[in-house]
């Protein structure tokens, strides 16, 4: 098996709708961004992944097909991964398997989704089983919001504690180049806003947005001759488990646990609070930050409102999470957690520009969706393993 | 034969016929509404029409001129950004029938790519390939690709190779509102068959029991999602049981079934491991933000009348509090 980097990235413009490009365009542009990061062509890349969320969020099934175009993909091997809220870091690991295999050299990795098309919540709905749960099915907001209920009693996951998260994601944004939503928040606006599905309110959840981003990964081989500052990917995983299992944790999400050990080993991250620089984490609701503190081991299990309560994830602190400003920055889902890896690539590349953590060298990227059951993790390095 | 297969095959000889194709499926239905971006080529194609002009665009990489109008070269990936108007003639590569009549791949005069459309008035019998067409015109624009009825025979021009550039373009247009309506006949299969067949005749809940971690699944399944073994046992549940999580639904949204507020609850039937989905109901929401718990007992209400069997039978779970 190859080690394999990052070598480029690209975003779109985000915006909450994007009436200038069409689904192919929008792809385009972040390709066009990733290539002229990477220095390279069309010419230079062997393969294509293509990752997007449901197929009714576009209404054009088989998208990749109708992208193939706007891809450069004429003639290559293209496939399109679809996996839950962490689809983007999903075809990241499809992409990365292509090369750590010796398939191809160099791979572009394209997510994205243009969520201003269509009726979200309702789209959402329909990932419920027709017999059992779609008829009482809120997108997936009401679930989200219901264990963040219950994780409020159980490991103190509280109403404010999210709200910081809100605070910081949202003024992190600011500094984001990329992201559309700037606005600045305080603890009261949020616990002020209007709630969704409570304790889910307004601004505990991030928008809804049009959206790509792209990334290429090259092989060991293929690296030197393209960048002297490559980002290798130190470990990469996506766990999933039965929705409707018997007896089903819902206060840690186990997978993500089993995607962080399998990571963390292959890595050789012992202590992720002090071995991490930066986190990047795909917050599809604020109180999701929080569980992920814990199921990642920035902290124990129950000190999620202390760490954030601590400032320790701020830019200034010792373990900055989400610098980018996460999802309250932007959310064209399929793409946000392949955003979350092309800032993490930013991040220990020293690339990052105004939201850069200073002399970081080593990120922690994870991924997935409002839904618990998919769950991804990677380990971003300045070095190799 | 354990008992899960003569439960099915009960199911099937007990007058639910005897193919699986006379089985009663369940109808469902999508129904979704679209505002979906054209992109910069396509809306000056669609625009276009109502002017009588067939827009393309020119690869400036391998000069080929895409019909209609794309914003990428599909040989070589390139932008393809000059719009020019071809003729509204051509001949056909190719010809098919089907229930919307007969459809023709197109090489309009100038153009490197085949439009797909209708044919007009001719049968496959009065057809070839290579043969002259001509652009039909719908009497009012709609902004839609139908805004060319079709393309006939009769009076197509000879052919000309001209490709003028576009001039004095109209304002693109960039939405097409669109509705994909998706009806679907879903197989019960026997164990939601015979689940929502006990709804439906005794207002009875049952799952099946793993015989490996004895945990009772509801749904019903022919296998255990975390032992992998094949399922034993039908088992009653009650229809009483606890909440796991809920939270208060003030959101709205399209497709939505209840007014807001009401209260959307994961709920564990007793004598099941598993969750069931459903409302909370016979409790004003600011008591049940005050009240309810991760915990708190619930009982089903079931709707009056004749069960249809399904789960909203269950009008909503109701709070059982011990005071
Ligand atoms: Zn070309
Ligand atoms: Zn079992």
């Amino acid at each position: 098996m190859r080690d394999v980097a990052i070598v480029g990235t690209g975003q779109t413009k985000h915006a909450r709708r994007r009436t200038d490009v069409s689904q192919a365009g929008l792809v385009r542009e972040a390709v066009d961004a990733a290539l002229e990061d990477a220095c390279l062509t069309f010419a230079d890349i062997d393969s294509v992944v293509v990752a997007s969320g449901p197929a009714l969020f576009g209404a054009v099934n088989q998208p990749e097909k109708w992208l193939v175009d706007a891809l450069g993909g004429h003639m290559k091997p293209v496939v399109r991964i679809t996996s839950g809220g962490g689809t983007g870091l999903a075809g990241a690991l499809a992409a990365m398997n292509q090369v750590s295999s010796g398939f191809v050299e160099r791979v572009l990795v394209v997510a994205y989704d243009k969520l201003s098309e269509g009726a979200l919540q309702y789209q959402i709905s329909t990932l419920y089983d027709p017999f059992w749960g779609r008829e009482f099915a809120v997108g997936i907001m009401g679930f989200a919001a219901a264990y963040w209920r219950a994780r409020i009693d159980a490991l103190g996951h509280t109403e404010e504690a999210a709200a910081l998260v809100s605070v910081k994601n949202h003024r992190n944004a600011m500094r984001n180049p990329y992201a559309h939503v700037k606005k600045e928040v305080t603890v009261e606006d949020v616990l002020a806003s209007r709630p969704l599905a409570w304790p889910i309110k307004l601004l505990d959840v991030p928008p809804i947005s049009d959206g790509a981003c792209a990334v290429i990964l090259a092989s060991e081989d293929a690296v030197p001759s393209i960048t002297s500052t490559p980002a290798w990917i130190r470990g990469m995983a996506y766990y999933g488990e039965a929705d409707n299992a018997a007896n089903r944790f819902m206060l840690q999400s186990v997978p993500l646990q089993l995607a962080a050990q399998r990571v963390y080993k292959r890595a050789g991250i012992v202590n992720p609070r002090r071995q991490f620089d930066v986190a990047e984490l795909q917050e599809p609701y604020t109180n999701f930050e929080l569980s992920y503190y814990e199921g990642l081991g920035l902290c124990r299990s129950g000190e999620a409102a202390d760490l954030i309560a601590s400032g320790a994830t701020e830019m200034e602190g010792d373990i900055p999470c989400n610098p980018s400003g996460g999802c309250m920055g932007a959310n064209p889902i399929g793409a946000t957690a392949l955003i979350r890896l092309a800032e993490a690539a930013l991040q220990v590349t020293d690339k990052a520009g105004e939201r850069q953590v200073p002399g970081a060298r080593t990120a922690l990227v994870q991924a997935g969706g409002g839904w618990a059951n998919l769950r991804g993790v990677a380990v971003v390095g300045a070095d190799r393993n | 034969m354990d008992r899960t297969t003569s439960a099915s095959m009960e199911m099937r000889s007990e007058g639910l016929g005897t193919t699986p194709s006379e089985h009663p499926a369940f109808a469902g239905r999508i129904e979704l509404p679209y505002k979906l971006t054209t992109g910069r080529a396509a809306s000056v194609f669609l625009a276009e029409l109502a002017s009588r002009r067939i827009v393309g665009s020119r690869c400036p990489s391998c000069a080929r001129v895409l019909v209609p109008a794309q914003d990428f070269c599909a040989e070589c990936g390139t932008a393809a950004e000059e719009l020019v108007v071809v003729a509204s003639a051509g001949s056909l590569s190719g010809f098919t029938e089907t229930a919307a009549g007969v459809l023709g791949l197109i090489r309009l005069d100038g153009a490197s790519t085949d439009l797909v459309h209708r044919i007009l008035d001719a049968g496959l019998a009065d057809l070839q390939v290579g043969q002259r067409v001509a652009a039909r015109w719908a009497e009012e624009a709609q902004g839609s690709v139908l805004d060319i009825v079709g393309f006939a025979a009769d009076d197509a021009p000879a052919a000309s190779e001209e490709v003028r550039p576009l001039s004095d373009p109209s304002d693109p247009v960039i939405e097409q509102p669109y509705r994909l309506r998706l009806d679907y006949q879903h197989a019960y299969g026997p164990y939601y068959g015979r689940l929502f067949d006990e709804i439906a005749t005794s207002r009875r809940i049952q799952g099946v029991r793993c015989p490996r971690c004895e945990c009772v699944l509801v749904p019903p399944r022919e296998y255990c999602d975390t032992c992998f073994v094949r399922t034993a046992e039908w088992v009653d549940v009650a229809d009483t049981g606890v909440i796991k999580a809920f939270s208060i639904i003030h959101l709205e949204f399209v497709g939505q079934v209840r007014e807001p507020p009401y209260i959307y609850a994961e709920i564990v039937l007793d004598g099941a491991a598993t969750r069931l989905i459903h409302t909370v109901g016979g409790i004003e929401v600011e008591e049940a933000m005050e009240r309810l718990h991760p915990g708190t007992a619930v009982r089903a209400v079931w709707k009056d009348g004749e069960p249809v069997g399904t789960l909203e039978d269950i009008v909503y779970f109701e709070p059982v509090f011990d005071d």
